[in-house]
């Protein structure tokens, strides 16, 4: 009886197995050989050499790898607070008994499910200098025609805009999950005590949306560091690097460059920081946590 | 019983034995035609199949820098593919690497020699004094030009090669402000353009190319002769830079940082517009586009244009049956290639080139087959000749092209930047 007991211990690991194997076959080791390559020069078909530290030490003398860095930095300073702010807004829109809601909802979360190169394409169309339907709209308003994606001051808000447009709709849901959780219970008691409509929203829907809006943050700064297809399709990084980022530049090191120890060591930065993003949420959501 | 055990395994071997005799030799052939190009070269693979049964190819096609990393992945793991197309300035690299077959004996076996082939192709087929590829097509730049706006602007369109000046006078006889100005005219509004003369590629790596050919026009190339540092004389950069610089700065006949110059054709917005031959099946496509080509101008005092070209090569790692076939294979496609001008492509062999004549809009690049310049061919062609946003060819196209910045200034830090590649 008691060995049979013993033997029941192991059947959830067996379970994991199939998982296991797949993680560790796809996703640990390659990251930890990753890791390895990273200290090498190595174009794949030849001897990889190793070199150390030497990439990373190149990596932060490197002009395009820092104007990379801070292009995504500008991106993210683009997007996060559109992202997280407009998701909410039209989260608590949609979130109103009003007719059409559900309609609503479908409109705002339909443009992410598509593709992202199909993305770039329909916002390449439309921001085209010459004879893009925006600049033709902006001319009856009596602005001269914006070049959009070959400016270096408009190509990288050009592609932010279309980034929001095409993952608002993420976060709305997110939000609006947040918001379907909290009492109307609560609401309603301090609208009885007098509250108006934004102490309720301030006091009441924020507070309790604390642990929704860290993760939203967080899975936005992660995703917004990580740009690369609108980029690639819209403006390839151009114009004169205005919006090459560092996923992309990872990319044409490793991939058109077969600069596979340099494109490793990019990829370690890349790492790096989006852990560092995850440590910061587990802080937050553990000091939620602890005041609650 | 024994015995008739014996008889059943004796029977089942040799039925095996027959059926895997009775199997073509596969033969796995990848290129980068993700376009129309890509379904005339699956129906001349479907012909070679249908007329050798002892043998069956299988086309693999993705777009070109996925298909060289899956290559090199691939080699590095002894599964090469028996045969790669690329382009012949990619040879070098690939053949530098030690991937790729010497095939010079096989093309002299087959009894093919220079003179069946455009020149600019077969030189395309070398590296270190041996040749490694089979020449298949040339592909290089023309204009495209809108049968109706030339007739409309009461423009006859030339059939070969003109000067800048002509070039010039017709792109600002093309180009149309609101009130119906030209451009020198008196009152001409370049801020409101309704239509224009020529679409040229300023926002990715064919604003280099563009450059490229008017410098080789100078007679002049971009490497030095050992191709280990530039070495043109910056005076005639400038030159060939300002030309371009000026069709979207002085003339206004180009429009400045076109994001889609092939869509702003199609829909008539240009009247012409530089591009290779891998457009034509978009052109056919465009309904009610009636549409030719004649070869880019001669801007300085030789023939020149930017060309590249698709070559047939035979990847190592691979046994004698294999590569026999492969062989083969590649010699009946360079015999067949006329079918090949269907895709645009303009076959490298001479007596396929002549059925492209037959086809609609093949003027402008059969005449100026005999003209391509290639980029100079080297070991390190991924990194200097990139078309990555990073690349500094790409970056000085956009700085001069779509900024307007001083060409001296920009040109000496491209130079730089690609010294400091060709030394690394």
């Amino acid at each position: 009886m008691k060995s049979k007991k013993k033997s029941y211990k192991w059947v959830p690991y067996l379970f994991l197995i199939p998982y296991l194997i797949a993680f560790f076959a796809f996703r640990f080791g390659p990251s930890i050989a990753g890791f390895f390559i990273s200290l090498t020069r190595w174009n794949i078909v030849g001897q990889a050499k190793f070199v150390g530290f030497t990439n990373f030490v190149e990596l932060f003398k490197d002009p395009n790898f820092i104007k990379s860095l801070v292009n995504t930095l500008y991106f993210m300073l683009l997007t996060v607070p559109s992202l997280v702010i407009g998701g909410l807004l039209i989260a608590m829109l949609v979130d109103q008994p009003l007719k059409g809601r559900m309609a609503a909802r479908t409109f705002v979360f339909m443009p992410y499910v598509i593709m992202s190169t199909v993305v770039g394409v329909i916002w390449l169309w439309i921001f085209d200098t010459h004879f893009g339907i925006l600049n033709y709209y902006l001319g009856f308003l009596g602005i001269k025609p914006i070049a959009w994606l070959s400016s270096i001051n408009w190509a990288m808000p050009a592609v932010a805009i279309a980034t929001v447009w095409w993952t608002i709709g993420f976060n709305m849901i997110l939000f609006l999950a947040g918001l379907q959780d909290i009492p109307n219970e609560l609401k309603e008691a301090a609208r009885i005590d007098g509250a108006s409509s934004w102490q309720v929203f301030w006091n009441v829907t924020l507070p309790l949306l604390t642990p929704t809006t860290i993760v939203v943050v967080m899975l936005t700064l992660i995703n917004t560091f990580q740009v690369f297809a609108q980029v690639y399709v819209m403006t390839g990084g151009g114009p004169s690097l205005a919006t090459l980022t560092v996923v992309q530049y990872m990319y044409v090191q490793s991939f058109q460059y077969y600069r596979l120890g340099y494109g490793s060591a990019i990829a370690y930065v890349i790492f790096m920081f989006l852990v560092a993003f995850i440590l910061i949420e587990k802080k937050f959501l553990k000091r939620f946590g602890d005041e609650n | 019983m024994r015995f008739k055990t014996m008889l059943l395994v004796v029977v089942a071997v040799l039925v095996f034995g027959a059926l895997s005799m009775a199997q073509p030799l596969q033969l796995a052939f990848w290129g980068g035609w993700t376009g129309p190009d890509g379904n005339v070269m699956r129906q001349l693979v479907a012909e070679y199949n249908s007329t050798h049964p002892n043998v069956h190819v299988t086309l693999t096609t993705m777009q070109w820098t996925p298909l060289f990393t899956k290559f090199l992945v691939s080699s590095r793991g002894g599964q090469s593919p028996n045969i790669l197309a690329m382009h012949g300035p990619d040879v070098p690299e690939f053949a530098s690497y030690g991937l790729l077959t010497p095939i010079g004996n096989v093309i002299k076996a087959a009894g093919f020699t220079a003179k069946d082939f455009a020149p600019a192709a077969w030189n395309g087929t070398f590296y270190d004094e041996k040749q490694y590829a089979f020449p298949l097509d040339l592909h290089m730049n023309s204009i495209y030009y809108n049968k109706k706006l030339f007739e409309k602007a009461g423009i006859t369109p030339p059939t070969g090669w003109i000067s800048g000046k002509e070039f010039l006078n017709m792109a600002i006889k093309l180009t149309i402000d609101k009130n119906g100005k030209h451009p020198g005219e008196l009152g001409f509004d370049p801020n409101n353009i309704v239509q224009y003369g020529i679409a040229l590629y300023s926002l990715n790596w064919h604003g280099f190319l563009e450059w490229y050919e008017l410098l080789r026009q100078e007679g002049y190339d971009f490497l030095n002769p050992s191709m280990d540092k530039v070495g043109y004389p910056l005076e005639a950069g400038e030159k060939a830079w300002k030309w371009l610089q000026d069709l979207f700065f002085k003339y206004h006949v180009a429009p400045v940082g076109a994001n889609s110059p092939l869509q702003d054709f199609l829909i008539g917005k240009t009247a012409m517009l530089e591009d290779g031959p891998w457009e034509i099946p978009a052109m056919k496509a465009q309904k009610g586009l009636e549409w030719g080509t004649f070869p880019i101008p001669q801007v300085f005092a030789h023939k020149a244009v930017w060309g590249s070209g698709h070559v047939l090569t035979i990847p190592v790692h691979q046994d004698k049956a294999h590569m026999k076939a492969a062989e083969d294979f590649v010699i009946w496609l360079v015999k067949h290639s006329d079918k090949w001008a269907l895709s645009g492509n303009i076959p490298a062999y001479n007596p396929a080139r002549k059925y492209a004549s037959s086809l609609v809009g093949r003027n402008g690049f059969l005449k100026s087959a005999e003209y391509v310049a290639m980029l100079p061919r080297i070991p390190k062609e991924s990194q200097v000749f990139s078309s990555a946003s990073v690349s500094p060819i790409v970056v000085a196209g956009q700085n001069i092209l779509v900024r307007n910045q001083d060409i001296m200034s920009v040109m000496k830090w491209m130079n730089q930047q690609i010294d400091m590649i060709l030394a690394q």
